[in-house]
């Protein structure tokens, strides 16, 4: 199988240009096209503007800034022949069907035979695109419907025709899978694919029954939302984020090309309100607002919402239903509840989930695409077969009669089953033949979420787990709430170390949560505090700076692998692995500033060694001291797993994944390869600067003070950290040891610990989850 | 007494720091081109030349060990010349003019190279490894007080307002806009790696674009990064000998240096440097503020210049003409040559007798040169 190495994107549109973001994400070097519109002075100028706009998007589309430079911009006219050394193109432009295919024409007489070409529509089904193709292009023709924004979005819809090889939907799968981090779907050749034609049902039918049964759109949103394990967005703010204007033209696509008696065709209502607010130029958040804007008149920033009846904007007004309050698992006390909540989340769910079941086999195979295209293509924590296993199939089905609605045939299957089951150890799914099928991981893929299912922890207490996963491997699993470190965990590493040098070979430290770890557990440290349990707190600092060390110099090879945040403690514990495999959406940094603290489990101390031993930065005692401190006074986050690398949370051997679901299993590879031969680190010494450094730090804080930029309480913990990594009262002559800086860190954090500002800090993001500027 | 001429002058084009299109020359590199640029323009022999003197404000990195010595290899000149670096930090390459006049005087030496250099790009400000004098920090917190809260300094004790500020930060700019265009900066720049002209100018700097600026350094203060030098690379480099030697060389003689000054002052308001300096200099040169014709002020900060003409009772008319620092850019160790090799080249080109180049340094100090025309 030819390998794909060099893309190439045509349409540099927001979608084409992340498209593009993300395979230069992936180290590869893409070319992106555009038209060369009349008269432009500059031929290439879409693209290039476009390469410009993708430096300055937020989110970032690019996981480091230098990535722009593996895009090189071109136009369709002048650069056409360059797609003759790509081995995959990706279609991206506007969605008409005969401007594709002129331009198939176009790329079927320069690309390379084996060249797959590929349409990110959304809209037009693949029969049609291929309809004047030559037959050795439709071989290698297929649609790849990514989306927005394709860095982040981890959903991959792929459809296939009856004519494309299987080899061309194999390499493409192949790298969408595991250089570009995608999870892919296969979809049938059916309008909207799946994700996006359940999806849209689902925001239409919610907009449709908020307005006929009276909630505010905060309201919607609140039931649409959380309780049903659907981001805090819902429906309404949903629409705002990706642009009203998208849905008459998505709406209308679809309603052409689905049969007359389909759901969304005969359930679909003009809705006068959306076409007034696209006509006064309320599009969404790209535009001044959508359903909620921000209302800046009169110099204020209010917060306001749409009424739905009289089509004015008016204050937000808090959604206060009992039945928003729900936890996502209480599906059936949600849709029976009395409030109209209860009512509006019954009608979206009966209808969505409904439509849900028809779609299997139309436009899925299978019940688990239909779950992973919403799960991963709309961010539901659930999919609809999910969901109404969490109800009950025939409880659902039941109630669907008594309200008059049809009962789809793949529910009346389920009669008396669950749409998914456990048998033995693996999750099994109901198939359209009624009878069970396993769920298949992709090829290679390790999910600790299938290893726990079949075995018990080696060790546990109440806030970790440690599992066996194979070939003398163990898996160090937080699973306390938000992954937050306490005293058990800490406690924990401390036992794993022994157990691991016992009797296995390597240890890896994952979970499956949504964030790798967000920190200690503040909230025990707040109510220790309280209490003035200083002793407490001063032996929870120790032991983790023990339990850090003791992985550390363990005598068999750590591998971190985080996704997600790894901030304060989550990112000193990897700082203490030998290496580290990230998924490419870590976030960490060492952000205990924020808090009114100083990283006190060897954070200062790691990050200090890392930029002394880093060749291309100056020397002198200062150079490095001072590169932590901005780090670490400032609470720097990196934003992708290859930033991190810039700030030195990660090394140069550290390595990345790009596709979550393969995280462990490239965790427990490089842990493996580390095992022959493997050998402790060396312990650091340090020479740090002393007083001066002192001196040198609190200038720079003074004048960040003066600027505006530094609060008080900012130069006070400031101060602490400058103890620390000025090396305290050491002279540049003397040799520090790494327990020396450890200690530097424990009493300035113990210091602060007692101080009013840094409670209120603490106590402020406990609250409001964002720090106090005191 | 010898007399001292400034025989030539020439410089690298002006780059902000770090965005700008010298960010990744190395400092000793852009120093050697301008010194090499600036023997061949002259045509000195540079089998006379005495000694490299070289200023730079940080030198370290890039910039460290004896850069001068290390600029003369660059630049191909014969072994058989010395070479010094000297730091008295935005003063630095004026003191290797004053140092090689010295030396002229002192019949040590006939023809000297005095340069100066700063990539601020690539050596930061405070350097790589600033550590302070902890007793003194206290004693004297000012002894390292930063430049932008001498400048808020300045301001307040003068009654600068920020309004005024503008308008000579605007005034520069567009100075420097129109010198530009009128091909005026063209003849003092040596064209580096393919970098043509300054890239610090904007012409287009209006009094409402910069209102919209925040303070820069104090939020309550009043000087922006519009009314600031910005930070800059760049290199300069002037020819000084005696002017028997020009004579007997036929070399172009562009101005005689009439006398000098250094001076101290306080700290908190270093930008006043140019005051002590300057009046040391004319008392010196036996001449009034009134006898200038032409003066280079170098504009750190719109504030400590402003307060300087007001002190020094100087005509806003003769000052910097194709404009200052604060359009043109700072780099700190190569803006004492230019501004003196400016000066020179300004009396030549705008006639008159006398002409002042002056500056303030970090610290508290000022320096100032007085020229003469030939």
């Amino acid at each position: 199988m030819a390998e794909i190495n060099k893309v190439a994107v045509i349409g540099a549109g927001v979608m084409g240009a992340g498209i593009a973001a993300h395979v230069a994400n992936a180290g590869h070097e893409v070319l992106l096209l555009d038209i060369v519109p009349d008269g432009a002075e500059d031929r290439s100028g879409i693209a290039k503007g476009a390469i410009a706009k993708l430096l300055k998007a937020d989110p970032a589309p690019l996981s480091h800034k230098r990535n722009a430079k593996r895009i090189m911009p071109g136009n369709i006219e002048d650069n056409l022949d360059a797609l003759s050394e790509c081995d995959w193109i990706i279609e991206a432009v506007i969605e008409r069907l005969d401007i594709k295919q002129s331009l198939y024409e176009k790329i079927d007489a320069v690309r390379k035979p084996d060249a797959v070409v590929s349409s990110n529509t959304s809209t037009i089904p693949l029969e049609q695109l291929t309809a004047k193709m030559s037959a050795s292009m439709q071989e290698n023709f297929l649609i790849t419907h990514f989306f927005n924004p394709p860095r982040y979005m981890r959903l991959l819809e792929v459809v296939s025709g009856e004519k494309t090889s299987a080899d061309a939907v194999a390499r493409v799968s192949a790298f969408s899978d595991h250089k570009l981090g995608k999870s892919i779907v296969t979809c049938k050749d059916r309008p909207g694919f799946i994700a996006n034609r359940l999806g849209i049902y689902w925001v239409a039918t919610a907009i449709q029954e908020a307005m006929d049964q009276g909630l505010t759109i905060e309201e919607a949103d609140a039931v649409a939302g959380r309780p049903c394990g659907v981001p805090k967005t819902g429906v309404f703010a949903l629409m705002d984020l990706v642009g009203l204007d998208l849905m008459p033209h998505v709406v209308g696509s679809m309603l052409d090309a689905l049969p007359k008696d389909d759901p969304f065709v005969t359930g679909h209502k003009p809705n006068p309100l959306i076409e007034k607010l696209i006509a006064d130029g309320y599009t969404g958040r790209k535009g001044k607002g959508g359903f909620y804007r921000l209302n800046r008149e009169g110099g204020q920033k209010v917060k306001e919402g749409i009424d739905l009846k009289t089509g004015e904007f008016r204050p937000s007004i808090r959604a206060s239903l009992e039945s928003a309050k729900l936890k996502p698992q209480k599906l059936r006390d949600l849709v029976t509840h009395e409030d109209k909540g209860g009512q509006f989340a019954w009608k979206v769910l009966a209808k969505t989930l409904s439509y849900a079941a028809n779609l299997v086999p139309e436009a899925a195979d299978d019940i688990v695409a239909v779950d992973e295209a919403m799960r991963l293509g709309y961010n539901w924590k659930f999919g609809p077969f999910e969901l109404i296993d969490m109800m009950g199939a025939d409880w659902f089905a039941e109630a669907l009669e008594k309200d008059g609605m049809d009962v789809p045939g793949l529910l009346k299957i389920a009669s008396g089953k669950s749409f998914y089951r456990i048998e033995g150890n693996k999750v099994q799914y109901l198939t359209v033949d009624g009878d069970y099928a396993d769920r298949a991981r992709p090829e290679g893929v390790i999910m600790l979420e299938d290893i726990k299912r079949g075995q018990q922890p080696v060790l546990k207490n109440g806030s970790a787990s440690v599992w066996d996963i194979g070939d003398g491997v163990l898996c160090f699993e937080f699973t306390s709430k938000m992954n937050s470190l306490d005293a058990e965990i800490l406690g924990l590493i401390k036992k794993t170390v022994r157990l691991v040098q016992k009797d296995y070979k390597a240890l890896v430290v994952y979970n499956e949560g949504s964030n790798f770890s967000a920190g200690a557990n503040l909230g025990l440290a707040l109510f220790a505090a309280n209490i003035a349990a200083w002793p407490e707190i001063e032996n929870i600092v120790e032991t983790g700076q023990e339990a850090y060390k003791a992985l550390k110099y363990a005598p068999f090879p750590v591998v971190g692998a985080p996704s997600g945040m790894a901030l304060g403690g989550g990112c000193e514990i990897l700082l203490h692995c030998d290496a580290v495999q990230a998924h490419l959406e870590t976030y960490i940094g060492l952000v205990e500033c924020g808090v009114g603290l100083v990283p006190a489990w060897g954070g200062c101390k790691e990050l200090i060694d890392r930029w002394t031993k880093n060749p291309k930065w100056p020397n002198g005692a200062m150079a490095p001291v001072g590169k932590a401190f901005e780090i670490i006074s400032t609470a720097t986050v990196a934003k992708s797993a290859e930033e991190a690398k810039t700030h030195l949370f990660f090394r140069d051997h550290d390595r990345i994944t790009m596709n979550r679901y393969r995280l462990l299993a490239d965790a427990k590879a490089y842990a493996l390869e580390l095992v022959d031969g493997y050998e402790a680190p060396e312990e650091s010494t340090y020479r740090l600067p002393g007083e001066s450094a002192k001196v040198a730090f609190e200038m720079a804080v003074d004048g960040f003070h003066r600027m505006g930029k530094a609060t008080d309480y900012d130069r006070v913990v400031a101060g602490e950290l400058g103890a620390v990594l000025s090396g305290g009262d050491t002279d540049v002559t003397e040799e520090l040891s790494e327990d020396d800086v450890l200690e530097l860190e424990r009493d300035a954090f113990m210091r602060l610990a007692r101080k009013s500002g840094t409670l209120a800090r603490v106590e402020h993001m406990l609250l409001k989850g964002k720090p106090l500027r005191n | 007494m010898r007399n001292v001429v400034i025989a030539g002058y020439a410089r690298s084009p002006f780059h902000f720091a770090k965005k700008g299109d010298l960010a990744k020359v190395r400092p000793d590199e852009l120093a050697a081109q301008v010194v090499k640029s600036l023997v061949e323009r002259t045509g000195v022999n540079p089998d006379d030349l005495e000694d490299l003197i070289l200023g730079c404000a940080f030198p370290e990195g890039e910039q460290g060990l004896n850069m001068a010595r290390l600029v003369a290899f660059l630049a191909d000149l014969p072994q058989s010349i010395g070479g010094v670096t000297v730091n008295r930090f935005c003063g630095s390459s004026m003191q290797s003019i004053h140092q090689a006049a010295g030396a002229i005087q002192l019949n040590a030496g006939e023809a000297f190279i005095c340069a100066g250099v700063e990539s601020m790009s690539r050596v930061p400000m405070m350097g790589f490894n600033p550590l302070p004098h902890p007793g003194l920090y206290k004693s004297n917190p000012n002894a390292y007080i930063g430049m932008g809260d001498t400048a808020e300094n300045v301001a307040d004790k003068y009654g600068i307002s920020r309004k005024a500020m503008e308008e000579f930060a605007v005034a520069s700019h567009q100075k420097a806009a129109k010198a530009q265009a009128d091909g005026k900066l063209k003849p003092e720049i040596v064209t580096i790696e393919g970098v043509e002209a300054d890239g610090c100018i904007r012409g287009d700097a209006s009094m409402e674009g910069l209102a919209d600026l925040k303070p820069a350094f104090n939020e309550n203060g009043s000087v922006t990064a519009g009314t600031s030098s910005p930070l800059t690379d760049g290199a300069s480099a002037v020819l000084v000998c005696s002017e028997d030697y020009a004579d007997k060389h036929g070399l172009d003689k562009i101005a005689r240096i009439k006398s000098v000054a250094v001076s101290g002052c306080a700290p908190e308001v270093m930008g006043i440097g140019p005051v002590g300096a300057s009046k040391k200099a004319l008392e010196r040169a036996g001449i009034k503020a009134a006898d200038l014709d032409v003066v280079e002020l170098n504009e750190a900060f719109a504030s400590q210049a402003l307060a300087c003409i007001s002190d020094l009772g100087l005509d806003q008319g003769k000052i910097n003409l194709d404009g200052g620092a604060i359009a043109l850019g700072h780099p700190l160790g190569a803006t004492g040559a230019r501004i003196v090799g400016k000066a020179a080249s300004l009396l030549k080109r705008e006639g008159g007798k006398y002409a002042l180049a002056s500056q303030c340094i970090g610290g508290g100090q000022g320096i100032a040169t007085i020229l003469e025309a030939i």
